[in-house]
């Protein structure tokens, strides 16, 4: 550390992935300038082939353990590491199953994708509430944009309420921070001093900072009473888009989410008990999200609601505080990842062929369109937590996590959450099988076209159903690598 | 009152200025200006803490990624602004109206 360039050079060399993608959003811009002709197939490749690139160097190269960059700002560890590859692994599932864009404006979107992977990317090993809310503002500036790329009189409305929402919640946790920081003395969050001066000072203002900026983290995720923009954001922008924004930025958030409580619980010595706030939060957001949901009519706003219901589960594992609910919860995200992926990519495909669709307008689709109607299925069977996909799997995990937690603390909140989320997976059967329900038993009305072909679409929803049976039969091979992962703060 | 804490109610009083014009205001332009207050609130609060905590300059150096971050929301938000202007002919969140719950 004697030498600043010395160690700027050195911490550069071990973020290889987040460089990777970098270079390749500057390549995007320049190509998008220069090709006039198969721009979209282009760019699509080289953003596949830089995703892979950045799985493959994450997969392979990094150190596992964990290593301080750029004084203290980011550390990469297993933890973050496996977090990238979801990160990276659901950009590919994202461009994979975006259609060529409107109005010739295929650079600025694959422009934006990379950002906000090279966000998450960031969010996911970030130290410091500098680099925190730098990487947020990332995420939540480029998936703002995104969500117009409808082009469209809704896709611009969505946008517009999903900055107005954003940009509130930002303010209120850059100001919830910056009174963290009068009390801590210092940004960096893993720091000794940070814990010895919260300790010592337990005021309500550090409830109230706490809350705050929690406030931020729960907006990114969409949970309950930060989900109101979910909805309409879901319903009006391009479906490959909601597939992207609904599972990177929440796991960026969930990453960021389970460093900065560990931190602000100090090791069960705060005098406010965060478990019981975030056990609230969670309960809320699977009861609320469960109860929207059954009444929606819209595909996109059900699977909203249905999102919000999702991220009350992944809160779950962290409201274990303990590494086996880190471990189920880093389960529970991938199967979520891959999940919401199949039902996305099956509805998308559904769109492109029939247009904007409500829930009714697909009754009896399921004999003409037999593959995305399987694949819906499945996806929906597993969102709802039933064997034998691995949606199941990951539930029993994350619900044992919080049963051995509460054997440990007796907390009664912990009971009444392990009890309101099993009932809560006969709610979300009724409106999770109603889509299944109009798609295979109701008659059709007029006579529909067949859909159109769609190899690709076809091959990822092949490849993620098998991934979703591969890990319900044996899960212990993807757990065997997340146990490895030791999470220190 | 000491400097310190006057400067710190005054933060408390623009973030909770901004905070009252993001709820009441109708127009999107004016959510921006009441964004902007309860951003410079932080900045405030962060340069304060700073002069408490003098051995770095981490605080100074957040405000200035704050303002960093303000101008970015600006001129993203401006333009989304825009964008919905040209199909709503109005800036006023509330008067849009194709997106709502239908049962």
């Amino acid at each position: 550390m004697n030498d600043p360039l010395q160690h700027i050079f050195e911490s550069v060399s071990l973020l290889i992935p987040e460089v990777i993608i970098t270079a390749s959003l500057i390549i995007t811009i320049l190509l998008g300038l220069i090709l006039k002709t198969n721009k979209h197939v282009i760019l699509k490749t080289l953003a596949l082939a830089s995703y892979g690139l950045a799985i493959f160097i994450v997969l392979h190269h990094l150190p596992t353990t964990s290593t301080l960059l750029f004084g203290g700002m980011i550390r990469i560890d297993e933890f973050s590491s496996y977090f990238k590859f979801l990160f990276l692994t659901g950009g590919i599932l994202g461009v994979w199953i975006s259609g060529p864009q409107k109005e010739n404006s295929s650079a600025e979107y694959f422009l934006l994708f990379h950002a906000v992977i090279l966000g998450s990317c960031l969010l996911a090993s970030s130290m410091n509430f500098i680099m925190v809310i730098l990487s947020l503002e990332l995420i939540s500036l480029s998936s703002y944009l995104l969500t117009g790329f409808g082009f469209n009189k809704k896709s611009a409305e969505g946008s517009l309420k999903y900055f107005l929402f954003g940009t509130v919640a930002t303010a209120c946790m850059i100001y919830g921070i910056s009174i963290i920081y009068g009390i801590a003395g210092t940004l960096d969050f893993s720091s000794e001093l940070f814990l010895k001066n919260l300790i010592a000072l337990s005021s309500p203002l550090l409830l109230i900072a706490g809350l705050f900026t929690l406030a931020g983290f729960l907006f990114k995720i969409t949970a309950v009473p930060f989900h109101l923009w979910a909805p309409d954001v879901y319903e009006s922008a391009p479906t490959p888009v909601v597939a992207f924004i609904s599972v990177v930025p929440k796991l960026a958030g969930i990453a960021v989410l389970t460093k900065f409580t560990l931190a602000i619980h100090l090791f069960g010595q705060s005098g406010y008990n965060w478990q019981v706030i975030l056990s609230v939060i969670s309960l809320l957001s699977i009861l609320i999200g469960n109860l929207s949901a059954i009444a929606q009519t819209n595909p996109k706003r059900m699977l909203a609601y249905s999102s919000v219901a999702q991220s009350g589960f992944l809160l779950v594992g962290l409201v274990a505080f303990g590494m086996d609910g880190i471990h189920f919860m880093l389960f529970y995200s991938t199967v979520f990842l891959v999940m919401n992926f199949l039902v996305f990519n099956a509805l998308n495909q559904f769109e492109n062929s029939y247009g904007e669709l409500g829930i009714q307008s697909l009754a009896g689709l399921g004999t003409l369109s037999i593959i995305p109607s399987l694949a819906i299925l499945i996806g929906f069977v597993s969102l709802t937590g039933l064997p034998p996909t691995a949606g199941f799997t990951a539930k029993l995990f994350i619900f044992g996590s919080l049963w051995g937690a509460y054997q440990q603390s007796g907390e009664l909140i912990l009971l009444v959450l392990f009890v309101i989320g099993l009932l809560n997976t006969v709610i979300s059967l009724f409106f999770y099988l109603k889509i299944p329900y109009y798609l295979f038993i109701k008659e059709k009305k007029e006579t529909a076209n067949s859909i159109k072909s769609d190899v690709a679409g076809n091959l990822l929803s092949l490849i993620l159903v098998i991934v979703l049976f591969y890990l319900f039969i044996s899960p212990d091979k993807l757990m065997g690598w997340i146990n490895k992962i030791t999470f220190v703060l | 009152m000491s400097d310190h804490t006057l400067l710190f109610a005054l933060g408390a009083f623009l973030f909770s200025a901004g905070l009252l014009i993001v709820l009441t205001k109708k127009n999107a332009i004016m959510i921006l200006l009441g964004i902007e207050l309860m951003l410079n609130a932080s900045n405030l609060n962060l340069i304060l803490f700073n002069r408490q905590n003098p051995t770095t300059y981490e605080g100074q150096f957040f405000a200035l990624f704050v303002i960093l971050v303000a101008v970015c929301e600006a001129a993203v938000g401006i333009a989304i602004i825009l964008k919905a202007y040209h199909y709503f002919h109005t800036s006023v969140p509330d008067q849009f109206s194709d997106l709502k719950e239908r049962n």
